[in-house]
């Protein structure tokens, strides 16, 4: 029987760091948050251990561990921290830092993506809500904290919870990983290969493999079965013997792909002719990468997901434009109705009531706090 | 034991033939107006309690309780003629069937159980009915005009009380069995407490009468214990058949007594109930707090007659303590406890400052000697001993309460002084010093000197008892010492007194109080001046002065001290009647249950003694060459001298100490010597911290325990009945996050159904 | 069905090498994602409960990258794709309704809404 982890040393430590983390959450009058930090960093510390141990050779590498410490370590922090805008700066450097698993992982698209994205839109729009609504501090104590920021509420039910959860999820997982099939297989992203044959196309191209029409360049379409991936070669038909052997003899790095010294003797013997198939090896810099391969997911195989995605977009803009507007009371719609109607050429009445809304329309909708049902 | 009752009538029939039970050849059949004696007294105690229903205002109850005590003396007198006049055997005179159970045993005998209420009457009985029905006389007398203030009040109350305590005393005393006997102990401890606790307002009272009665209650365990031993032993509770079986050394089965456990164990329980009544170690510590009571209860209580009761029931059971063949435990834990009681008691007495109290160990002290007498096999002496006892320290009480009477409530020996010379106060003084005298044992005039002077003599004759002999000796100088330092203090010296805390006999007057310290001449005719140089006692600002002075005795009180006084010198003359018996009590004790021939009495040809005829010769001349010697002198002739050298011994220590040079009332002499003698007149003065002593090892732990009971009460019981209360609440606390509008509980619900359904999953779907 | 069995986790077949390293990614997303539950449930700031609430997005994230990388295909980047909008439209749509009670109540205490009880 091969388990990924011992069951039990795996609850004693999910329950250690359980207790860390319980000690790490802010409280009103003893507040042991460097202790329990370092007992949930031992208890988590353990458990990768463990882990590592049984990985062996195959373990993912010391960075992974490193990234995996910050991640972790900065999102305890983020719950724990008392002020939010330091929440909100240690939640970025989790994000950062799960980026650079995702590099680790191979998906850099993605891991640029999350900065982008995740790191530089969503957080920062957190940041300026925070400072927008937090209660400027006063003269006397400039670093008053808010009591609901101080106190975290329940923390003991909370970490129990949480950790409930968690000890369930391993254990799923761990289950899980034991049944799980092996990987490896053909390799998707090189079989992506025959989708993107202007790639091939455009790399020979550039190696100066048609030039002089030694052979014939293929069309996309055609050349989307010509490509064969796994020993990454294409199939092209030969027009001209003679400018094929001229090829070889011009352009050493033509010829690094065209062939070996066999095809030379062969072309010199003359036994190629026109319209025989010969292997071309594909060039190096023939790869898909990772934009590559998820623009193509997305695109190809998931088409509707990305309307989807947009017309949910549209609808969060429009929401957010909705909620955000400034709230104009009952009794000053009607004023302003009043106001219209005695005289509508002070349209700096109108332009001046309602900022970045229609004026009408408004007024009409009333008041805004439930136009989030709009989302 | 009761197992079938197969056959009713038979053991009806054999319940209904009672009086033959009690003839027997060792008792006749006695008249039944016998029953007067005790039940004169119990109609004026309901007499009594008639006068208090009618809310009576004047001394009636007094003149009742006088009336009726006077003729049960009379009755007392009448019946002791008829008895002294006939052949003086034991009579029993049965008033009614009281208790009669009869049942078939296992072994299909039948087994009785007889208590009647009757009335055992021998020499002992006479003895101490004749003089308890006396003294209450005489002190109903005296308390007529002590207990004045409290006419309209208390007064009926008191002499309810009074009377009934009598009639308890007589049931005691005259009691045919043991159950009855039984019924007078309690009756008594039921007065005492009464009694006692008679100014029931003042929480002192109250604690001392509860007090005497938890304490005795201590002594009646042995003695219940004792009587249903005895029952069960010898089958009966009756006098007449358990000093039949006794005689012959048998059990009620007739087995031989010697060798077995309850020969011996039957003494010793009674012994305990005995020691409880009498207030001898370790159950003495009641005697001096009951002087919370009124005086007359004091000098007829505890000084005369319930005290005794404990004596009279040794002397009752006397052939049960002196078995032969038996070990005698019982005889010499009587004897060793009297001394020792006796000993410590008269150090206390020494100590005290407050003269009743002083009179309070005095008895306990006495009554010590009582029992050492009885311990060291004269009967006698301890009889004599407490017919001579009962006068003198009844005088003694009178006299202090005449003193506390006068000078509203004034006990301190430190406050008084020179008392003899102020006027009214003669016939007080005089009584006083007779009392004094006999307490002493003054040599030749007084007859407390020749009682104590026949124990002491016995203590030396009969061995082993020696150590007892010089503890009692070294006990009469004691007590020499400390009655006279009384005497010496009180009604000697330089005149001097200060009112007590009783000024005008109750307490809400008592911010009239002045404070009067004076030094009169004697010709001074004891009218205080009000001179205000001295403290006032009590800053209530200026009142006009009320004057207040000494209030001599009347007639009624002067009248029972001279007549006390009278009879204390006629108790001599009882010494010299009778001599073959040892003067008219022994012959009293010789023809009672209580008679004992010590085999080591000496034979003073003079005397003559009957033990010549109860053992042979050989075995009697024997026993005298054992007989114990008195630093190598003849014990009875030696005492004679140094019991009168010890007692003169104390007086003029008293003296020197006490008289001799004292110019005020608060010192003398005797104080300058307290700083040599460190910190043991302090613990003397302090009872020797017995009462401390008791206090911590019975009511602390039992203060503790109750406190563990009620920890558990309140945490255990009370806790599960507020658990069970508890849970709705919790519950509810529980369920509460789910409906209270709160997005965390709403949040953790999720989170935790969450947890929940992986659960699941993971036990059901997973499952290999 | 053995309860018993079910908790052990382990099968009889051998594990393949890359299911321990996979298990690496996996655990650490779901610590991550345990993290985001405590704080959700524990702190009081309405902001730091949504910002929980991202952080259990980034875990779902990373598992799906790691799956993406075990089974050696893309569409587990493409779900985070997906779920990298969500989350934008739903920080966006959150955000503007927390600046909207803010202006109630002003104050950003969750415990100030407890109008839904009963």
């Amino acid at each position: 029987m091969e388990a990924v982890i011992n069951p039990i040393l795996l609850y004693t430590l999910l329950g250690v760091g359980g207790l860390g983390v319980l000690l790490a959450l802010p409280r009103e009058k003893v507040n042991p948050q460097a202790i329990g930090a370092l007992i949930a960093a031992a208890g988590f510390g353990g458990i990768f251990l463990a882990l590592g141990l049984k990985a062996g050779s195959n373990h993912p590498g010391l960075f992974f561990y490193l990234f995996a410490l910050i991640a972790l370590g900065s999102g305890l922090r983020v719950i724990t921290h008392p002020k939010p805008v330091y929440s909100a700066l240690y939640f970025i450097m989790t994000v950062l830092s799960s980026s650079a698993l995702f590099l680790m992982l191979g998906a850099e698209f993605m891991a640029f993506a999350l900065i982008i994205i995740y790191a530089g839109a969503i957080l920062i729009t957190y940041l300026f809500v925070i400072m927008l609504a937090t209660q400027a501090p006063s003269e006397e104590d400039l670093e008053t904290l808010s009591e609901y920021d101080a106190y975290s509420r329940e923390p003991a039910m909370a970490t129990a919870v949480g950790f409930a959860v968690l000890a369930l999820l391993t254990g799923m997982m761990a289950k899980g990983a034991a049944e799980l099939a092996p990987s490896g297989g053909l390799r998707q992203s090189e079989a992506l290969l025959t989708e993107l044959p202007g790639k091939a196309i455009d790399a020979l191209d550039r190696h100066g493999v048609f030039d002089g029409g030694a052979l014939v360049r293929p069309d996309k379409t055609q050349a989307a079965e010509l490509i064969d991936p796994v020993h990454r070669v294409i199939m092209l038909e030969v027009k001209d013997a003679e400018a094929l052997r001229r090829l070889f003899e011009r352009s050493p790095l033509a010829a690094s792909l065209l062939g070996s010294e066999e095809r030379v003797a062969a072309l010199k013997a003359g036994s190629v002719n026109a319209g025989d198939r010969i292997e071309v090896k594909l060039p190096a810099d023939v790869v898909v990468s990772s934009v590559d391969g998820v623009g193509w997911d997305l695109i190809a195989k998931h088409p509707m997901g990305l309307e989807l995605a947009g017309v949910i977009l549209l609808m969060a803009m429009l929401g957010a434009v909705v909620l955000a507007r400034k709230q104009i009371e009952m009794g000053e719609a009607e004023k302003l109705d009043r106001v219209r109607s005695r005289g509508g050429e002070a349209s700096g009445v109108a332009g001046a009531r309602s900022a970045g809304s229609g004026g009408m329309a408004g007024a009409m909708a009333g008041s805004a706090g439930g136009g989030g049902g709009a989302a | 034991m009761p197992s079938t009752f197969s056959n009713p009538i038979a053991l009806l029939a054999l319940a209904a033939e009672p009086a033959a039970l009690n003839e027997s050849a060792s008792s006749v059949a006695g008249p039944a107006w016998f029953a007067l004696i005790p039940l004169l007294p119990l109609a004026a105690c309901v007499l009594c309690g008639l006068t208090v229903a009618m809310r009576v205002r004047t001394k009636a109850p007094a003149w009742i309780t006088v009336g009726l005590l006077a003729l049960s003396f009379v009755v007392t007198v009448a019946g002791f003629m008829g008895w002294n006049g006939g052949s003086g055997t034991p009579q029993v005179a049965k008033v009614y069937d009281w208790i009669h159970v009869a049942w078939a045993g296992a072994d299909s005998a039948v087994h009785t159980f007889v208590a009647d209420f009757a009335f055992y009457m021998d020499g002992l009985s006479w003895l101490w009915m004749l003089f308890v029905t006396g003294l209450a006389t005489l002190i109903a007398l005296y308390a007529s005009e002590y207990m004045e203030h409290d006419v309209g009040k208390g007064y009926g109350r008191f002499f309810a009380a009074f009377a009934l305590f009598v009639f308890a005393m007589a049931c005691l005393v005259m009691a045919d069995n043991l159950v009855l006997l039984y019924l007078g102990w309690e009756g008594v401890g039921l007065c005492s407490y009464l009694l006692i606790g008679y100014f029931y307002k003042k929480p002192s009272a109250v604690a001392a009468a509860k007090k005497a009665f938890i304490v005795n209650r201590i002594g009646d365990l042995g003695l219940a214990v004792g009587i249903f031993l005895t029952y069960v032993t010898f089958g009966t509770v009756e006098y007449a058949e358990l000093f039949a079986l006794v005689e012959k050394g048998v059990d009620g089965d007739g087995q031989a007594l010697a060798g077995m456990w309850q020969a011996w164990a039957i003494p010793l329980l009674f012994m305990v109930g005995a020691f409880g009544k009498s207030a001898q170690l370790p159950l003495y510590v009641w005697l001096p707090d009951a002087m919370e009571g009124p005086t007359p209860v004091s000098a007829l209580i505890h000084a005369a007659t319930m005290v005794t009761a404990g004596v009279y029931l040794v002397a009752r059971m006397y052939p049960l303590f002196v078995l032969e063949g038996v070990p005698h435990y019982a005889l010499w834990a009587v004897g060793w406890t009297g001394a020792l009681t006796a000993l410590l008691a008269a150090t206390i007495g020494m100590a005290q400052f407050d003269i009743k109290r002083i009179m309070a160990y005095s008895t306990v002290s006495q009554l010590g000697y009582m029992f050492a007498g009885l311990g060291v096999l004269t009967s006698v002496g301890a009889a004599f001993h407490v017919f001579t006892h009962a006068f003198f320290k009844a005088l003694l009480f009178l006299a202090c309460g005449a003193v506390m009477h006068g000078f509203a409530g004034q006990l301190d020996l430190r406050k008084l002084s020179g008392l003899r010379t102020m006027p009214g106060w003669r016939i007080v003084s005089i009584t006083m010093l007779i009392g004094c005298l006999n307490l002493a044992g003054f040599p030749l005039i007084t007859s407390g000197y020749f009682s104590k002077d026949m124990i002491l003599a016995e203590a030396f004759v009969t061995p082993g008892a020696a150590g007892i002999g010089w503890i009692l000796l070294v006990t009469a100088g004691l007590t020499a010492y400390y009655t006279f330092r009384v005497y010496f203090r009180v009604f000697e010296g330089p005149q001097h007194y200060e009112p007590g805390d009783e000024l005008h006999g109750h307490d809400d007057h008592a911010d009239d109080a002045h404070h009067h310290a004076h030094e009169h001449e004697p010709a001074d005719h004891g009218h205080a001046h009000a001179d205000h140089g001295g403290a006032q006692e009590h800053g209530h600002g200026s009142k006009p002065a009320h004057e207040w002075h000494p209030h001599p005795p009347k007639w009624a009180i002067n009248g029972v001290l001279a007549v006390l006084a009278v009879l204390s010198f006629a108790a001599i003359g009882t010494y010299f009647m009778d001599k073959a018996h040892h003067g008219w009590v022994g012959g009293m004790v010789h023809r009672s249950s209580a008679e004992f021939a010590s085999p080591f009495a000496h034979h003073d040809p003079a005397h003559g003694t009957e033990a010549d005829g109860e053992h042979g010769h050989a075995t009697a001349e024997a026993h005298v060459a054992a007989a114990g010697r008195f630093l190598g002198m003849d014990p009875h002739k030696a005492m004679y001298y140094v019991s009168a050298i010890v007692g003169l011994i104390g007086i003029a220590a008293a003296w020197w100490l006490h008289l001799a040079g004292r110019t005020s009332a608060a010192t003398s002499r005797a104080d300058a010597l307290l700083p040599l003698l460190g910190p043991v007149p302090r613990w003397a003065q302090n009872k020797w911290y017995v009462d401390e002593f008791y206090d911590f090892i019975i009511r602390t732990p039992l203060w503790v325990l109750a406190n563990v009971c009620h920890m558990i009460d309140r945490l255990l019981v009370d806790g599960l009945v507020n658990g069970v209360g508890l849970l709705p609440q919790l519950l509810a606390r529980g369920l509460r996050p789910s409906q209270n509008g709160r997005l965390h509980g709403y949040a953790a619900g999720m989170a935790g159904g969450l947890a929940v359904v992986l659960l699941i999953v993971f036990l059901v779907v997973f499952s290999a | 069905m053995n309860t018993l069995s079910s908790l052990q986790l382990c099968t009889e077949a051998p594990l393949s090498p890359g299911a321990v390293t996979l298990y690496h990614y996996l655990f650490l997303s779901a610590s991550m994602f345990a993290i985001g539950i405590i704080g959700f449930l524990s702190r009081r700031n309405l902001i730091i409960m949504f910002l929980c609430t991202e952080m259990m997005f980034q875990a779902a994230g990373i598992a799906l990258v790691a799956f993406s990388r075990y089974h050696m295909n893309h569409t587990g980047e493409v779900f985070v794709i997906f779920v990298l909008t969500i989350a934008a439209a739903e920080a966006a749509l959150a955000l503007a309704l927390v600046v909207l009670l803010f202006r109630r109540r002003e104050t950003l205490d969750a415990e100030a809404w407890t109008e839904l009880n009963g």
